[in-house]
């Protein structure tokens, strides 16, 4: 963007391009570089081949996995949906049962209640008002049928981390549940580890690591015997779980955007830290300012705020001159929707609308955390005036 | 969520927002926080009989922009019209001249309820 642009804090969202990532995309898109059809039988053909096996080694390392176990998809909602209708499909005999989190993504959710309409029975966890499902739930909630459960890693909203670890020894024990896990915030931001942490399926997305829209994939734990029924049918690709052309340029720009996320996570993580603090210090201090979510379980690059006194679409719209950040409601139809996340963790239909998602990333700066500070206590001076509110302290 | 530049531009200014005090003011309110729309008006009415025109309005209000606007307007527009429970405008034209999308009708009349009770109250 331009300058006087508003301020970019929505890297949860989506992130730029990295421009090494977009070079090396360029390079796939072009007679002189690999634009060949990477299933043909030729040396055009071969070079997109390899370009397209590199990347999926490339992903793989990032995550801790296999190259095997790598499948392309077109995005985290994809893979989210090729896992949990793949995995119900194909062990539909050995049960009907999911559990999941109400505070999932409704790339999870949408699915499961789809799954419900057509005769499953899908447990929906309530997470403590931190946002954290606590393993003993999940325990709790395992049926003798259950065949999978769906936890993210990282929450969207409000960038809450469970405890994948105890989850996956949770389903090893039952024997039949498999364990999905939609980790599309996660990389570059919070390591998980495919391989070593016992989860059978990890839903991956390169646009919110500086890789492309458009692309992602899904982990399958093939060496643990992990079946899949796919979704879609035509070549064959993919080893028959995703079949169609593969967007070589696409997955070439994922994988050279998880290979440099992979090397800049810790970096990263020590730099965005102390600004997510700044930032939650300086607007804590403008008074009426909740943060939702488990500071001590969080991305340190996500701050979730809820403002006591405001509307939230008139929040929204006082701020976005200013800065790009998201909110507690989505907008369906003309009338915005409160947060069903905030809302699971006990937040009041006001407090979820009226929060703001912060998301911090790799040109966010001290100025930047400056400017959202000024802007979003200009924004509340303003409309809490108008709304003559006497309980709110503004300082 | 597209606004409309005028408004943006009067949800930007909010110039008529606050409260009146003092003789011949008629205060009226509609809605709740906890409902997500609340609108209140302050009517001072010019001296004389009660048919005296409106000499003054202030609003305040916990909504969205197109409720703040139109609530604006409505506050400078009532100035020197005679003291009726009849918004200046219907709220259909409201709806029309801000660009106010159907699913939030029910907020405009929301504020024409806060317009009818404080024309009704009584004078302070």
């Amino acid at each position: 963007m331009t300058s006087g642009a508003p301020v970019y804090l929505d890297y949860a969202a989506t992130t730029p391009v990295d421009a090494r990532v977009a070079a090396r995309m360029g390079e796939c898109l072009t007679r002189d570089g690999q634009f060949g059809n990477p299933s043909s039988d030729h040396d055009y053909g071969s070079a997109a081949h390899e370009a397209v096996e590199a990347a999926r080694a490339q992903v793989a390392a990032a995550v801790g996995a296999a190259a095997p176990d790598i499948v392309w998809t077109s995005g985290a909602t994809e893979a989210n949906n090729l896992a949990i209708f793949g995995v119900a499909n194909y062990y539909r005999p050995l049960g009907m049962h999911i559990v999941t989190a109400r505070t999932e993504h409704k790339a999870v959710l949408d699915p499961c209640r789809e799954l419900e309409r057509r005769g499953w029975r899908v447990t929906y966890l309530k997470p403590a008002a931190t946002g954290v499902i606590d393993p003993e739930q999940i325990a709790a909630a395992l049926e003798a049928d259950t065949v999978l459960v769906s936890v993210m890693h990282v929450n969207n909203e409000i960038g809450v981390i469970q405890d994948i670890h105890a989850i996956a020894r949770l389903c090893a024990a039952h024997g039949i549940a498999r364990l999905h896990v939609d980790a599309a915030q996660s990389v570059g931001k919070c390591p998980l580890e495919f391989g070593a942490s016992g989860i059978d399926l990890m839903s991956l997305s390169a646009h919110k690591a500086y890789g492309p829209k458009g692309v992602g994939a899904l982990a399958v734990a093939r060496s643990r015997g992990v079946q899949l029924q796919p979704l879609q049918f035509g070549g064959g690709q993919e080893r028959n779980l995703r079949s169609g052309t593969v967007a070589t340029h696409q997955v070439v720009g994922m994988g050279a955007a998880f290979e440099l996320a992979a090397a800049s996570w810790a970096a990263e993580t020590e730099r965005l830290a102390p600004l997510r603090e700044k930032l939650w210090r300086g607007l804590e201090a403008l008074g009426g300012a909740l943060r939702n979510g488990a500071a001590e379980r969080s991305v340190p690059h996500l701050l979730n705020v809820s403002f006591v006194g405001v509307e939230g679409e008139s929040l929204l719209a006082a701020v976005r001159p200013y800065i790009a950040v998201s909110t507690g409601s989505a907008c369906s139809s003309a009338v915005r929707e409160s947060s069903y996340v905030l809302k699971s963790l006990g937040r009041d239909e006001r407090l979820a609308e009226s929060s703001l998602r912060f998301s911090l990333g790799r040109f966010s700066t001290e100025t930047d955390i400056d400017a959202a500070v000024a802007a979003v206590a200009q924004a509340l001076i303003r409309l809490r005036r108008i709304a003559g509110d006497p309980c709110i302290t503004v300082n | 969520m597209h606004y409309s530049e005028l408004t943006w531009r009067r949800f930007s200014s909010a110039a008529a927002a606050g409260a009146l005090d003092g003789a011949n003011v008629r205060r009226g309110a509609a809605g709740s926080i906890a409902g997500g729309t609340w609108v209140q008006f302050d009517v001072r009415l010019g001296g004389g009989p009660p048919t005296a025109p409106i000499a003054a309005v202030r609003f305040r209000a916990f909504g969205c922009p197109h409720v703040i606007a139109v609530a604006d307007w409505v506050a400078e527009a009532s100035v020197g019209r005679p003291a009726v429970p009849q918004l200046p405008e219907s709220i259909q034209a409201l709806q029309e001249r801000f660009a106010v999308p159907v699913e939030k009708l029910g907020r405009l009349l929301i504020l024409e309820d806060a317009w009818i009770a404080a024309m009704s109250s009584p004078y302070t």
